[in-house]
């Protein structure tokens, strides 16, 4: 056999032993975890991730290109620049504003960027990261995004930039957003980690902003392992943030290559000597933050998938309201934002403080039931080990995020959370309310 | 930049005015996608898409986006050029990897812009000069200089160029009538407002782009579209 009818028959039984191993898990009440969240893939991502790896091409490769290819045809973004995580998507996406290409535009330290303290840390350490000040804006309940009438009083002549996620999917609130961007004359990085497919107005969630991230974590819309992905329009900002991503380098070669720009050997940078290889000229303090083609290749598949996905999480969402519904009395339900259509990340919950129960008695019982629940990732962030200390500035009081720290857990929506899972739930659910 | 794809194309035509120069026109079944002034790789050798890119050349593209096929145009330069003229004909595939580069999508002020171009330098200015985003630019300028008029190749271009932006002003030198281009005369013309961007063989961009820099012009006003 020659190599290619190797391949071939790899391949063929890749698919066989997706089969055998992956294709008839069952679900048995109380033996097997209710995860919140994990990959759901089937014989596609498996095939080609073997056959990436039978490229052994490794770094970028046509893999890469076609993942690219298809999120920028899916959310009409031209420029779609793959990463090795959501968080290093927004690290790459918050630094390239800092760089001097951008002139009197670009962030400088001190300058002031609005977020929110309910949030995930890497929507915010890019920032502090970065040597500039966040400013926390509480947030609205039951939406859990930012509350627009606190973050325009939030607004200083320092502030430079707003820096927010689709909080577990649902929109903010964008136009006010960006209707507050332009006022001000602000720069906009939408964290589309968790709201990968969410819609505002009949548009994609990620293609408002200046620039946005999307997460590609196993817990996400779809994986691809670790990784992310950073989009924008601007050309000028791509070629940046494609710079911050490969260790700050000039040169724009993908790995393997060689003289792309065809001025190699023939440009003058800061005060090396003419000529000097572009390979090897920085022009940003940068980061090495690469998707390999293994990875890319699972994308390549999971996205196919993508609207399926959405639909899925969306389905899941409603059944929960369905059986939440019941116990409106002591729970906070779920609202999507306005005009907003979310592809669910999770569903969020928030136990009212005249409940006869507290959150974590309901989390503990769901746990050791073996549904997994999770809170709204660091509650009120300022309250976090890592934030004391460090500079930042409170708009007015951030009474929600503290309300959500102690009284918010969410469940799982995603594609694997099938209906049997659901029934499971609950009963369960109804099983420890009825104590009470 | 815009995501670079491969592209497996076909060559659609060839057209050869003049000896050394060549005008090539690609197709591919997938859609080709770049902005105005960006420019190509094209390679001649085998490629199975998976792994080393083959050796190839950058060229600009000549034709605005929003065509479906790719022209280029190249004069016969080097090894490479003199290798792809011989080895090219209608209905070869090769393969193209694209968009690079970014002339026109820096930031730069869309009026007082003055084009100058010499010989086939004058491509990656025809795709922005047939693409609906050129109306926008305000009294633009061009100088073109090319070796005698039957050189002048791109009248059906330049034609079109004046129904997008009528407010255009073209000013062909031929050299056997009016001499080389004089960058000194233009800047006398333009002065210091202007954004100047300056396209054709290396010497000429090299020393007008030394001449706007010793009159203290800032350099983000001069881009250059060169190679080596």
């Amino acid at each position: 056999m020659n190599h290619k009818e190797i391949r071939k028959q790899i391949l063929g039984l890749t698919t066989q032993y997706y089969t055998e191993r992956f294709a008839n898990e069952k679900f048995e009440k109380g033996k097997t975890r209710v995860n919140y969240a994990g990959r759901v893939f089937d014989e596609k991502e498996l095939v080609n991730l073997v056959d990436a790896a039978l490229d052994f091409w490794l770094t970028e490769g046509r893999y890469s290109e076609a993942f690219a290819e298809k999120i920028s045809e899916l959310l009409g973004i031209s420029n779609v620049i793959l990463v090795n995580s959501g968080s290093s998507a927004n690290l790459a996406a918050f630094s390239a504003l800092t760089s001097e290409k951008l002139g009197d535009k670009r962030l400088k330290p001190g300058d002031e960027v609005i977020s929110a303290a309910a949030s995930f840390p890497s929507t915010v350490t890019p920032i502090i990261q970065n040597n500039m000040i966040p400013v926390f804006v509480d947030v609205d309940i039951p939406t859990y995004n930012i509350d627009i009438n606190m973050m325009e009083k939030a607004i200083s002549e320092k502030t430079r930039c707003i820096f927010l996620a689709h909080t577990l999917g649902n929109p903010f609130d964008i136009n006010a957003v960006m209707k507050l961007a332009k006022e001000y004359n602000l720069w906009v990085i939408e964290d589309n980690c968790d709201a990968f497919g969410s819609k505002y107005r009949g548009k994609y969630t990620g293609t408002f902003g200046h620039i946005s991230t999307i997460s590609f974590y196993p817990a996400h819309h779809i994986t691809t392992g670790e990784g992310g992905a950073v989009l924008t329009n601007d050309e000028q900002l791509a070629k940046i943030i494609k710079s911050f991503r490969d260790w700050g380098r000039d040169c724009y070669c993908a790995g393997g290559e060689n003289n792309t720009c065809g001025k190699r050997f023939s440009q003058q940078f800061g005060t090396l000597p003419f000529g000097y290889d572009h390979k090897y000229v920085y022009s940003e303090i940068g980061y090495n933050l690469k998707m390999t083609d293994m990875q890319a290749a699972i994308g390549a598949a999971q996205i196919d998938k993508l609207p399926m996905f959405c639909k899925k999480r969306k389905e899941n969402f409603n059944r929960y309201n369905q059986i939440f519904e019941k116990y409106s009395d002591f729970l906070i339900l779920p609202e999507a934002t306005e005009h907003s259509d979310p592809a669910w990340f999770s569903y969020i919950v928030s136990v009212k403080e005249d409940a006869p129960f507290k959150r974590d008695q309901i989390a503990k019982y769901l746990n050791d039931n073996l549904i997994e629940t999770r809170n709204l990732f660091g509650g009120n962030i300022v309250r976090q080990p890592a934030f004391i200390g460090k500079d930042f500035r409170i708009a007015e009081h951030l009474n929600n995020s503290d309300y959500i720290m102690n009284n918010t857990f969410f469940l799982g929506t995603y594609p694997g959370i099938t209906r049997e899972k659901l029934d499971y739930f609950e009963s369960t659910l109804d099983n420890f309310i009825r104590k009470y | 930049m815009a995501i670079v794809k491969k592209y497996k194309a076909k060559v659609e035509e060839i057209k050869n005015p003049f000896p050394d120069i060549y005008t090539v026109t690609f197709s591919s079944d997938k859609r080709f996608q770049f902005l105005p002034g960006q420019f190509l790789h094209l390679a001649l050798d085998e490629y199975d898409g998976i792994g080393q890119w083959p050796e190839s050349r950058c060229f600009s593209m000549q034709s605005s986006p929003i065509e479906p096929q790719i022209t280029i145009t190249f004069s016969i330069k080097g090894r490479f050029t003199k290798r792809i003229a011989d080895k090219l004909y209608e209905g070869k595939e090769v393969w193209l990897k694209l968009p690079y580069g970014d002339l026109f999508s820096q930031a730069h002020s869309l009026n007082n812009c003055v084009f100058i171009a010499g010989g086939t330098g004058i491509t990656p200015y025809l795709s922005l000069f047939t693409d609906g985003s050129f109306a926008k630019y305000v009294k633009p300028v061009l100088y073109f200089g090319a070796r005698s008029q039957q050189y002048n190749i791109y009248n059906k271009e330049l034609e079109k160029t004046k129904i997008i932006n009528y407010g255009i002003s073209i000013k062909t030198f031929y050299e056997n009538i009016d001499g080389f281009l004089k960058i000194e005369e233009i800047f006398n013309d333009y002065g210091n407002l202007a954004t100047y961007f300056i396209s054709g063989p290396p010497l000429m961009i090299k020393s007008f782009k030394n001449f706007l820099l010793s009159k203290e012009l800032e350099e983000k006003k001069i881009r250059t579209d060169e190679w080596e």
